[in-house]
């Protein structure tokens, strides 16, 4: 059975491209704009990864992060943000929140490799 | 079937109706010689039935013929008469029986010439005994030949008989070498048309082999050519996935780009105070909104323009006379900053605001590439003219 990734951005173009790779890729996606559609989603079918922006239109990234994991405290998470976080303290100041930090400007290739590290391969279709 | 197949199983079956049709020819014609040939024996056997019944007719009539001249009797006399016309009668069916047969028939005259001695030497004693003219009788016995005439007409029906009997052994071998020519050449026509027909099995099954193989190899073929097709899809579909991947990392990349590109412009524009980017050689290259709000400029009047076109730095303490040294572009030539100096923004008016200026280098790495200009419009008193 495929794993369940929830991406969660409010740009349209950069959560279907992402949606798209990881489909292709062998996951099974879900794409949301907003953090109350996220969630839902996240609170109802508790997805395998939530890759989050940390801006969002209708609220705070880390925030909506912070609830969904008191529904669920074993959610992995990445956080897939523009904003640039000082390199020095990112782990410090999110590892307690996100599985991992990755900036927009990080490749597909890179991304995969973070998914695939935290999900373990995609299952064969 | 191949072609060259087709035409040697055709001929094989030419051949064996050809043999077919020879032997059932030779076959019927050997029947109606059999035939023809049971026609001649019984008529053989008729001849020499009927010389056979003439010789007896002729003994007989001979007996009953002396009988009657000794007592007169009619009954002798009848039976006499009876004899010889039976005698007669054979003859004249063995004349006819042979009248198609020269030699035969020539026999039978010499036989008839005999009979008709007896026949007339039987019509004279006869008269002679009817009229009672018993030396006449007498003489007539006496003179005749008797025994000796029939010796002789039995050597000839048996001379007769032997040549018939000749014939029908001659006849007879002809018809068994007829019968095993008849068999020989059923038999052989059998053979060949069995040999035939084993020929044309094996070339059945050499062309039946022969479709297997090629059917086989066509099979091994067509397997081959989609296992090829297989790989070559599978390859066509994984150089598909991966420029897919790859356009979509392009796609990607530019999207990061232009989400970074759009985030630092909002960072300059959030800015309050006015913010200039300038080249190393002190050429605008970017501004902030502030600067156009305050100037009244637009960024395409100012991109590219010198920095000294709308902002001076004010001298502390000119000294009368000393070259003139911009501070600015010394600055970045040093790499060092300018720390809240006093300066005039010009608007588009020609009027100028009083600002403390701020300049910072533009470091890539060792080199400085530019510079940041910051200016905070807070003057001093005394530092504003217009």
């Amino acid at each position: 059975m495929k794993k369940h990734i929830l991406i969660v951005d409010d740009e349209a173009d950069i959560r279907d491209l992402l949606a798209q790779f990881l489909a292709a890729s062998g996951y099974r996606v879900t794409a949301v704009a907003s953090a109350m559609e996220a969630l839902r989603i996240g609170k109802q079918e508790s997805p395998d990864l939530v890759i989050s922006d940390l801006q969002l239109e209708d609220r705070d990234g880390l925030e909506m992060i912070a609830e969904l994991k008191e529904a669920h405290p074993e959610q992995l998470v990445i956080l897939l943000t523009g904003v640039l976080f000082d390199p020095d303290v990112v782990d410090s100041v999110l590892s307690a929140k996100v599985a991992c930090y990755l900036e927009k400007t990080s490749s597909l290739a890179q991304i995969l490799e973070a998914v695939n590290h935290l999900l373990g391969p995609p299952a064969a279709s | 079937m191949k072609d060259k197949t087709i035409g040697r199983v055709l001929l094989y079956f030419l051949v064996i109706s050809a043999i077919l049709i020879a032997s059932a020819i030779q076959a019927v014609r050997n029947i109606n010689r059999s035939a023809e040939s049971s026609d001649w024996v019984n008529h053989t056997h008729s001849v020499i039935l009927e010389v056979e019944a003439l010789h007896a007719a002729l003994y007989v009539g001979d007996g009953a013929l002396h009988t009657y001249a000794l007592t007169g009797d009619t009954r002798d006399q009848a039976a006499c008469s009876e004899a010889f016309s039976d005698a007669t009668e054979h003859l004249e069916i063995t004349r006819a029986l042979t009248r198609n047969e020269p030699a035969e028939h020539a026999q039978v005259l010499e036989l008839e010439s005999l009979v008709n001695q007896r026949t007339a030497f039987y019509q004279a004693v006869l008269t002679a005994r009817q009229v009672g003219d018993a030396e006449k009788v007498r003489a007539l016995l006496a003179t005749d030949a008797g025994r000796a005439a029939l010796l002789d007409i039995r050597q000839k029906i048996n001379r007769l008989k032997n040549d018939e009997l000749a014939l029908l052994t001659e006849h007879d071998t002809a018809s068994y070498l007829q019968a095993q020519a008849t068999r020989w050449t059923v038999w052989l026509g059998v053979v060949l048309d069995v040999l035939l027909l084993a020929g044309v099995a094996w070339l059945l099954r050499d062309d039946l082999a022969a479709r297997r193989r090629a059917a086989v190899a066509m099979q091994v073929d067509n397997q081959q050519l989609e296992i090829r097709v297989r790989e070559r899809t599978a390859e066509l579909a994984a150089a598909n996935a991966r420029l897919s991947t790859e356009n979509l990392e392009r796609q990607w990349a530019n999207k990061a780009l232009e989400h970074q590109l759009h985030y630092h412009q909002l960072i300059v524009d959030s800015i309050e105070d006015l913010v200039f980017v300038l080249t190393k050689g002190l050429r605008i290259s970017r501004v902030s909104p502030a600067v156009v709000h305050l100037t009244g400029l637009e960024p395409k009047a100012l991109i590219n323009q010198p920095l000294s076109r709308v902002v001076r730095l004010l001298a502390a303490h000119p000294a009368a006379n000393a070259p003139m040294i911009d501070p600015i572009a010394q600055a970045l030539k040093d790499g060092h900053e300018l720390l809240d100096q006093a300066a005039t923004v010009e608007d588009k008016h020609g009027r100028k605001t009083a600002v403390r200026f701020t300049l910072f280098p533009l470091r890539d790495g060792d080199k400085v590439v530019g510079g940041i200009v910051a200016l905070r419009v807070s003057p001093a008193p005394g530092e504003t003219t217009t």
